[in-house]
């Protein structure tokens, strides 16, 4: 965005907004026909939609960015910011398995612990991944600070496998939860621990969109390297929550029963 | 980012449709965050009107429809008016408004940190908007009031629980994005020379909102995606059978929802702060102390939620703490008060129609926080709570004094952005009409509440000659009252086609009057960076400082 001066009088527009913009309202669209008025075929009509302007709307803003933006390193305060309110969602769920675990003590160790207890082996490789990947993420942006576009691009891949890896054992893990019997409806430590991976690996997946987004326009990256900086943050973020999303899921949730 | 050229003449609006659609400008995302704001609080006006419809005879008279009662209607009314009026109008006019358009230009910046994120925020909010639309379709009527309290919220008589919680979550994506463009261009876009002590009031006022957006919208997502989940997807948050609590409900929402009562008014308190002084031409009394209560009441705001649940089943001792730390909202409040009154001790005041409203607006404030401290003990509270004293309690501190401060406010800068001058005689009787009606209706609904022991909500009661007249009082008073607010907005239109205003009928030394022509060029400012003088501040209205202006 031109900030110099006065010289040039114009109308300052980015037709990428709109979409980007507009995407939540399909997709809601589309929740609530599944869910409410239970129209499957609107729902993904609309549902597709949504997604389609999500994906082109994000693209042409990250390529107009790129292509034709001012990097006033801002974005990296913007994401600090940003970072602050998810805490707080993060914390509105940890409330809810908090409550139930101290109130429901009794009946959680008794009952409600799938036999056997919880996979921490699993957790333990589980954190090693993620773990490995904020030093991935950090030479990423080490790199793109250096000006080195081929270290960059390397660790940003490295850091995207890294997370896809994660994200498949954990669902391989949800998965062989589930048939045993332990779901999102058994109980509140059932409901307390699927909530709480699930939105956690909900975050891991947006940081590797950002990584991908950033990975696709790596090429135009050397002037621009606040977006780089603000996805290793945001990153560095999602791996610290992985500790106490762990620590709460896995080890006071099956304390007792290890 | 593609650029159109036009004539460096031009102003803000002028510029064409697309341009209008595509924009990332500050003061044409805010005009458009300002229409649909305005708009929606036209149609939750109505939804209040057929309230007083409803009540004002005993029995129910709203017909029934789509196989939906009277009284089924009745509760989407209520519900829409409590939740268009609060989240499409008491936030949004300033957050998405007010802020949008002014706090660039009265912080010297070309436009807020990240324009596309704000374009971004007013589509998501659009869409939201649109929900919103949908549930006017009787099928989707919501009709779980705007709270939508669990575990009720989720019965399927209390209306599409999808559609409630969409709506929440689209509108805290829109602001939570508002919220993270505004507190990094407050903090980082300022020009040379304006630091944290030299900011307009109303500046610090929406920063002090935004902080409190940020942290607080994530727990009403947070409340409402749990909602979801336990609906849909089968969890147990709210279900005591499994271990959850209803209970976790409440603290969410009031987590966010107590807080956001000062992201309306901080606000409101700015717009009084900007007038007073311009209008009694002098600086505000106690710039400092002035600021550090805004951020005092932002940071107190958190922690009195569970005054909202003195009869929801929480432990006496929360209950008494609680109630201390609500008591202690008054001493930074009062500090805001005693300001005001000592920067117009002894001033030559304009009683202008800004003016007005904003002494309106401070008044009406003043009798809701009285009125708030019998709410605010235990004791009091458990007699009055879920009568009619408490809606007319919240109707005078949050609805009407925001409402006074928001049209003194688009009245105080009307001229800045339409570069054309109100009708004095209309804004005047506009707003004796509404101070008149305000107090008919709000106060005879504090006594109803009181005296005879109306419980809030209901639509029906029975046929007292005391009660029919009461609530037939209170009519009148809202009907007093639309006049007033149609007044309004015939002045704001007609005065389109007004006389021109000057670039500073004021004679505010504030940038976004001394600096800019009327109205508003599309690059803001005359000059480009903004320079000021070394004694420079948005109050100097100290003799000699206007040679400057």
């Amino acid at each position: 965005m031109a900030h110099e001066g006065s010289h040039a009088v114009h109308h300052e527009v980015s037709p990428w907004a709109l979409p980007v913009g507009l995407s939540p309202f399909f997709l809601s669209l589309a929740a609530i026909a599944y869910f409410t008025w239970k129209m499957a075929m609107v729902a993904v009509v609309t549902g597709g939609i949504g997604l389609v302007l999500f994906i082109l709307g994000i693209a042409g803003w990250a390529n107009e960015y790129f292509s034709k933006g001012h990097d006033e390193g801002l974005g990296f305060q913007g994401i600090v910011w940003f970072v602050f309110a998810e805490v707080v969602i993060f914390g509105t769920v940890f409330a809810g398995f908090w409550m139930a675990r101290v109130n429901h003590a009794d009946v959680w160790v008794r009952e409600w612990i799938p036999p056997g207890g919880m996979n921490l082996a699993l957790v333990a490789l589980l954190t090693l991944i993620l773990w490995t990947s904020s030093f991935t993420i950090w030479k990423a942006e080490h790199s793109i600070e250096h000006n080195d576009l081929g270290g960059y691009r390397l660790w940003l891949i490295a850091t995207i496998i890294l997370g896809t890896v994660f994200l498949v054992l954990h669902a391989w893990e949800w998965l062989h939860l589930w048939a045993k019997g332990f779901t999102i409806s058994s109980n509140m430590y059932g409901t307390g621990f699927y909530t709480l991976t699930g939105i956690h690996a909900s975050h891991v997946l947006v940081g590797i969109g950002m990584q991908f987004v950033l990975l696709i326009n790596s090429g135009k990256a050397l002037g621009k390297k606040t977006p780089a900086r603000a996805a290793s943050y945001y990153w560095h973020f999602v791996d610290l929550a992985w500790l106490l999303v762990a620590g709460t899921a896995y080890i006071v949730g099956s304390y007792g029963k290890f | 980012m593609a650029v159109a050229h036009v004539p460096p003449s031009g102003t803000w609006y002028g510029a064409t449709l697309k341009e209008w659609i595509f924009t990332t400008d500050h003061k044409k995302v805010g005009m458009l965050y300002f229409i649909t704001s305005l708009v929606f609080f036209v149609v939750a006006g109505l939804f209040g009107l057929i309230i007083r419809f409803e009540q004002t005879a005993p029995g129910i008279h709203l017909p029934g429809m789509f196989g939906q009662e009277g009284a089924d209607l009745y509760n989407y009314i209520l519900t829409g008016h409590g939740a268009i009026m609060l989240l499409w109008w008491a936030v949004v006019v300033w957050g998405g408004g007010f802020a949008n358009f002014l706090v660039p230009l009265m912080i010297g910046a070309r436009d807020v940190a990240f324009p596309r994120l704000n374009s971004f925020s007013y589509w998501s909010f659009f869409g939201a908007s649109l929900l919103v639309l949908l549930t006017l379709l009787p099928p989707n009527w919501i009709k779980m009031l705007w709270t939508g309290y669990a575990p009720y919220s989720m019965n399927d008589n209390a209306g599409p629980t999808s559609l409630y919680v969409l709506i929440v979550l689209l509108y805290s994506i829109s602001s939570t994005g508002g919220s993270v463009n505004m507190i990094t261009t407050i903090v980082s876009m300022r020009a040379k020379g304006i630091g944290w002590t030299k900011l307009n009031l109303f500046v610090h006022a929406i920063m002090a909102a935004s902080l409190i957006q940020l942290f607080g919208v994530p727990a009403l997502m947070g409340s409402v995606i749990l909602l979801f989940t336990d609906k849909y997807l089968g969890t147990n948050f709210y279900n005591p059978m499994l271990g959850g609590d209803p209970l976790l409900y409440q603290h969410l929402l009031w987590f966010y929802s107590h807080p956001v009562v000062y992201v309306m008014i901080l606000p409101a308190f700015g717009v009084f702060s900007e007038v007073i002084s311009t209008m009694a031409r002098k600086p505000i009394f106690g710039y400092i102390s002035m600021a550090l209560a805004i951020y005092a009441i932002a940071f107190v705001g958190f922690e009195t939620w569970v005054h909202h649940m003195f009869v929801s089943g929480v432990p006496d001792w929360t209950r008494v703490l609680f109630s201390y730390t609500t008591l202690f909202v008054a001493v930074p409040t009062g500090i805001k008060i005693f300001n005001w009154v000592a920067t117009l001790h002894k001033a030559s005041i304009r009683y202008n129609t800004p003016m007005l409203f904003t002494f309106g607006g401070i008044l009406m404030f003043l009798i809701g926080g009285l009125t708030g401290i019998p709410n605010a003990m235990v004791s009091i509270d458990l007699g009055i709570s879920d009568s009619l004293f408490i809606v007319g309690h919240f109707h005078y501190v949050l609805g009407m004094a925001l409402t006074f401060a928001a049209f003194s406010g688009i009245y105080f800068w009307y001229p800045k952005v339409t570069g054309r001058m109100y009708s004095e005689g209309l804004g005047k009787l506009s707003f004796w009409l509404m101070l008149i009606g305000a107090n008919i209706m709000f106060f005879f609904q504090m006594y109803m509440g009181m005296a005879n022991g109306m419980p809030r909500r209901y639509p029906d009661y029975p046929p007292i000659p005391e009660w029919v007249q009461l609530m037939q009082i209170q009519t009148v008073g809202a009907l007093i009252m639309s006049v007033a607010i149609l007044l309004s907005l015939i002045n704001w239109v007609k005065s389109l086609w007004g006389p021109k205003a000057d670039d500073n009928p004021w004679k505010s030394p504030s940038l976004e009057w001394s600096m800019t022509t009327t109205p508003v060029g599309p690059n803001n400012f005359k000059k480009f960076p903004v320079e000021v003088p070394d004694d420079w501040h948005p109050y100097a209205y100290y003799k000699g400082y206007h040679a400057h202006i």
